[in-house]
């Protein structure tokens, strides 16, 4: 899996790529909580390039959302994939996240 | 020869990508639909997961034993280790309305098998029989 911070109009925009498993997560939550800990809002996450996603991935987003939402920040998710959004679906997720279609959208809403 | 494959990798979360790889290409040698795959892949990388987790407390040193074959129930894979036993009482997922992180892989293994049963004859470590049966 491969992570680009970028720089949107002042925003952070993580982008990810490949498969997000409990190899690749580690780093994952290393880089996510580094931002989150920078109180960091909204925190866009592209999962235009995420092909997997399994229990340990779901699990630091939920990690990092409940430490977002103490502090009232917004952690907005979008392009994922029809594989990685049925995982979310399946854990009962979609309705706890806030997941966009497009980086449009979740800049907009 | 038995209609089947074997792999054994070292209980590195590293291989984890290599173990979905060989699920995905048993699914479709064996006919299985795209969904059914996918779900399979999942299952089977989950349970592998708790091996590494559970089983060998995190140790990356050890192996991982993974055999797939075609029965006539349906696609089984045998996942083996010879870790610490797992109760398998122990290994009940969340309630998925309890939103937190961690045990959810439970949940992804169910979905994906008819049949997910300890098998108790092992005396060291573990053998867990996942089936997906023919639909």
């Amino acid at each position: 899996m491969e992570i680009e911070i970028k720089d949107y109009q002042g925003l952070k925009v993580m982008a990810l790529s490949g498969e997000i498993d409990m190899y690749s997560s580690p780093a994952l939550r290393e880089e996510m909580m580094g931002l989150i800990d920078q109180r960091m809002t909204p925190l866009l996450v592209d999962f235009r390039g995420v092909s997997y996603i399994d229990s340990s991935g779901i699990a630091t987003f939920v990690e990092g959302l409940k430490r977002m939402m103490s502090y009232g920040g917004r952690l907005k998710l979008f392009g994922l994939l029809e594989g990685v959004k049925e995982i979310f679906n399946f854990s009962r997720l979609d309705k706890v996240f806030e997941i966009y279609g497009s980086f449009e959208d979740a800049l907009l809403n | 020869m038995k209609d089947l494959a074997v792999i054994k990798v070292q209980s590195d979360p590293k291989y984890l990508s290599v173990i979905r790889t060989v699920t995905v290409k048993m699914g479709e040698l064996y006919g299985l639909s795209k969904s059914a795959i996918e779900d399979i892949k999942v299952g089977v990388d989950e349970a592998c997961s708790n091996v590494i987790k559970h089983a060998y407390g995190g140790d990356h040193r050890q192996s991982i034993l993974v055999r797939y074959k075609m029965t006539q129930k349906g696609f089984e894979v045998l996942i083996e280790d010879h870790g610490v036993k797992v109760q398998p009482e122990s290994i009940e997922g969340r309630n998925l309305d309890d939103i937190r992180p961690g045990g959810l892989g439970v949940h992804l293994i169910k979905r994906a098998f008819d049949i997910v049963q300890f098998v108790q004859r092992k005396r060291r470590g573990n053998k867990l029989r996942l089936v997906r049966f023919k639909k």
